[in-house]
């Protein structure tokens, strides 16, 4: 008995991204499709995002003429695929601080924001070590954290201080330090509600890109293989792989890449008519599905 | 395309925007700073210990950034975008005066208020400066994952 339907909606994507940076490697090995997308929870009286994608105005022109960055399409466009509108959100799961996960956060009036209190703590003191240093901040947007403080002002921004559990029914968030970013996250939903379950979907926000990530390219021979980007370290990186894999019993479509264009030919899926993929990972019981 | 932009060409209009690129990219760290020990501050039942000398540091940078701002001249459709720029230095300067009067618990709604109005003004002034004119971006996006392949996109493209 599932407490969450659970579905990745995709809302933009690059056709043609260099595999080498989803995994860390030799460059020129071709390109693959890399959907941008978040996850979205129903279930206990929550309607939880898991991210919120970019702030279309200030960067989409951009993102989409020098990045090629193509379809994108709003949270109201995204979530009504699901029947949901942004001010129905309850809950939203900031993984990390860049742009194209926290960017979009005043287009949801009402919900409340979960955020790695290390996440701000780091970027913050990283400003103060001088321009040489910008590498260690580049993918924030100062405008994402001035929302931020509104949001906190009324009450609806929560800084978590590492890992927590049950922060919402039966979801924990596990602090992934120095990883992409200082205080990334990932998210556990345990969907049957126990301490100890055996139906756990773990949200990995940009720790992986790719199932690839997990395995590597030869099935004979798997070893984690970390994304190019890190602030923190690789070696990091890789641990945390290790550490999500663990939680989801070594089954690896558990944890769950939202950049992973395969997503859609292992669980559920629907092509809307904008051209995104609608991927429906587990319902709710009772719950209507939005793939079939 | 936006009479700034047109004149971005010129050479006067690059001789501004690289005076003028140190002192936005100084408001901008300065803003992320106090935004982040303000949404510490609001986020904490406990005051910040450390955070007033911070805070008094971003006040100095503030002071910097509009005695870096007054310096500059600006000509054409690059007046615009300094207007913009010196609106975002006084902004911030008011923006450090609130985070300090709202360290600890017992800060005024009011102060909250006026603090949150001051990055919020702050914040609106930098977009308009990174709208204006090219070079004065807010997010590095050459270090966002998804635009790490923009020089290979390109290069598909040649």
């Amino acid at each position: 008995m599932a407490d969450y339907s659970i579905w990745v909606l995709e809302y933009a994507a690059v056709e043609k991204f260099p595999f080498s940076v989803m995994l860390y490697g030799p460059m020129h090995q071709g390109t693959r499709k890399l959907p941008y997308g978040y996850a979205l929870l129903k279930g206990k009286g929550e309607t939880i995002l898991i991210d919120t994608g970019y702030d279309h105005v200030a960067f989409g022109k951009q993102l989409a003429e020098s990045y090629g960055v193509s379809n994108y399409h709003g949270p109201r466009e995204v979530l009504a695929e699901c029947g949901v509108k942004p001010e129905e959100v309850t809950s939203v799961l900031i993984t990390h601080a860049h742009f194209d996960h926290m960017g979009a956060i005043h287009m949801f009036p009402n919900a409340k924001f979960y955020l790695q209190k290390s996440e701000l703590d780091k970027w913050v003191w990283a400003l103060t070590l001088g321009q040489e240093y910008r590498f260690l901040t580049g993918g924030g947007d100062p405008a994402d954290i001035v929302r931020a403080v509104e949001a906190a002002k009324e009450g609806r921004m929560i800084l978590i201080d590492g890992d927590k559990e049950d922060v919402l029914p039966g979801i924990d968030v596990h602090l992934a330090a120095d990883t992409h970013t200082f205080g990334s996250m990932y998210v556990v939903v345990r969907n049957d509600g126990a301490r100890d379950s055996a139906d756990k979907w773990i949200f990995a926000g940009d720790l992986i890109y790719t199932y690839d990530n997990l395995t590597g390219l030869d099935p004979a021979n798997p070893q984690f293989v970390p994304i190019g980007l890190a602030v923190g370290s690789q070696q990091n990186l890789i641990f945390s792989s290790a550490e999500m894999l663990k939680a989801a019993g070594g089954e690896v479509r558990r944890v769950i890449p939202v950049h992973e264009d395969r997503l859609h030919e292992i669980f559920p899926s629907r092509l809307t008519d904008r051209g995104l993929q609608v991927v429906e990972i587990a319902l709710a019981n009772g719950d209507k599905s939005r793939v079939s | 395309m936006s009479e700034a932009t047109e004149g971005s060409t010129q050479p006067a209009t690059w001789r501004y925007v690289n005076a003028a690129q140190p002192a936005q990219q100084l408001i901008s760290r300065t803003l992320t700073q106090i935004a982040g020990f303000a949404l510490l501050a609001m986020t904490s039942k406990r005051p910040l210990a450390l955070a007033e000398g911070a805070l008094l540091g971003a006040q100095q940078a503030s002071l910097q950034a509009i005695e870096a701002v007054r310096a500059l001249e600006a000509h054409g459709g690059a007046s615009h975008h300094l207007h913009h720029l010196r609106q975002a230095a006084a902004m911030l300067r008011q923006a450090c005066a609130s985070a300090l009067r709202c360290l600890g618990p017992e800060a005024s709604e009011g102060e909250r208020e006026a603090l949150v109005r001051a990055l919020r003004a702050t914040s609106h002034h930098l977009r308009a400066t990174a709208r204006l004119l090219p070079g004065f971006e807010l997010v590095d996006l050459h270090r966002a994952c998804c635009a790490a392949h923009a020089s290979q996109l390109r290069l598909c493209e040649a």
